[in-house]
């Protein structure tokens, strides 16, 4: 699955890289995150936990920034174990432009979902991945300017 | 396998304290989602509450020209009711096409309308009619009720008891089932009623059920299927997955929803 997108934030660039790389900013933005550990300069370990709808899935995993070209862009990439639910991995670049006083950033994601949750949720793999996007960047957005985001 | 304590309380009141009593307990309504999803082990609630065991909570009946439909009534109860084929034929219809006959002696409109499934048909009907979704405690507008795939006004522990829908002058739905889930991969509710010309599209969104307003100013002013023919359905925002592309999708809504006007 690939998804792309793009978010004006209120904030500059710098601000935003420090956020972006901040475990505790990302544990709070990230939607349903349970845990977010720093395990060396560049790897961390979460834990996050989805319901989306009838189904709830707890997943564990290692997170790695790499292709890191601070304050302009990251690779951010992961998997994650959701036991008997199945398994997700994968990788997000992240690119921010200076613009003004704001930051625009664009994000690229390939995904993979496997077992259970890829054979029985098929058709709802899309849609949840691009709600929860939409999520996260809403919450980062709050925290970083304390303002709702601008209507898309 | 692994423990489940199973409740069927008597009372609404009963049934709301062992869901806070539970440990991650969730409401039985019909169970059709849910112990599909169970078996699979992606849920495992520790206490399940069967609210079908509760007064009033199964039953059709009309109030000068409200329908009252009960919570945890069957889409085979619902698809067979004389009332609810006289004050909303398009009602019964939609029920009588819901899953297959086991999924519809079992599966019901409360329990539907809980889970909100971004391709159940209820919520569709629901959002067209402008019904009101009854809980234990409040009464919740369709408009406000459905708020994204999965999504509701519930609260935790909140539980739907009925719902109301005002008598309209045309409704139908159409569907084109997904063939293996006969969930809807685009299905089509138009309605004329005490709520205005509404056409909600359920199956094809990205989140969920929604109102379509190009179709609905076209109905409006001339209540027919040619009057869609004009009619530009956006691929914007649609589904697109292994049964269907988002600008296939865009395509059925406004054949389902020709079909729709045809049998209203």
């Amino acid at each position: 699955m690939d998804m792309t997108g793009e978010h004006r934030i209120a904030a500059p660039r710098a601000e935003v890289w420090a956020a972006l790389n901040d475990p505790e900013v990302l544990r709070a933005c990230i939607p349903g995150c349970q845990e977010l550990e720093k395990t060396g300069d560049t790897t961390m370990e979460a834990k996050v936990v989805q319901k989306i709808g009838p189904v709830k899935a707890t997943f564990t995993g290692a997170v790695e920034l790499v292709n890191i070209n601070a304050p302009e862009s990251y690779t951010i990439q992961g998997e994650g174990k959701g036991g008997v639910a199945g398994f997700a991995k994968g990788a997000a670049d992240v690119h921010l432009t200076e613009d003004g006083d704001e930051t625009v950033l664009t994000y690229d994601v390939h995904a993979t979902v496997g077992g259970k949750l890829a054979q029985l949720g098929s058709r709802l793999v899309s849609s949840t991945a691009k709600k929860l996007a939409a999520k996260f960047f809403d919450n980062f957005h709050q925290h970083l300017t304390d303002e709702a985001p601008p209507e898309a | 396998m692994y423990p489940v304590k199973y409740h069927k309380p008597d009372t609404i009141d009963d049934a709301v304290a062992a869901l806070a009593a539970g440990n991650e307990a969730l409401v039985l309504a019909g169970g059709q989602t849910l112990l599909a999803t169970m078996k699979q082990h992606l849920a495992s609630p520790g206490d399940l509450v069967d609210i079908r065991g509760i007064k009033g909570m199964v039953g059709i009946r009309t109030e000068s020209d409200t329908l009252i439909i009960g919570a945890a009534t069957t889409h085979a109860e619902v698809a067979g009711s004389d009332v609810v084929r006289k004050h909303c034929p398009g009602l019964a219809a939609l029920a009588n096409g819901i899953g297959d006959r086991a999924v519809r002696n079992m599966g019901t409109i409360g329990g539907s309308l809980a889970n909100n499934d971004p391709a159940a048909c209820y919520p569709a009907a629901m959002l067209a009619l402008g019904a009101t979704i009854v809980t234990n405690t409040r009464q919740i507008s369709a408009d406000d009720y459905f708020q994204g795939m999965f999504t509701t006004a519930l609260d935790e522990g909140e539980i739907i008891t009925a719902v109301h829908v005002e008598k309209p002058a045309k409704a139908a739905y159409a569907k084109f089932a997904q063939a293996a889930s006969l969930f809807a991969l685009v299905g089509v509710f138009v309605a004329d009623g005490p709520h205005g010309v509404r056409v909600t599209v359920t199956g094809a969104g990205e989140d969920g059920v929604f109102r379509h307003e190009g179709l609905e100013a076209a109905l409006s002013s001339s209540w027919s299927a040619e009057a869609l023919d004009g009619v530009e359905v956006s691929e914007e925002g649609l589904n697109s997955d292994m049964h269907g592309s988002a600008d296939y999708r865009a395509h059925l809504i406004k054949v389902m929803a020709k079909r729709a006007v045809a049998a209203a």
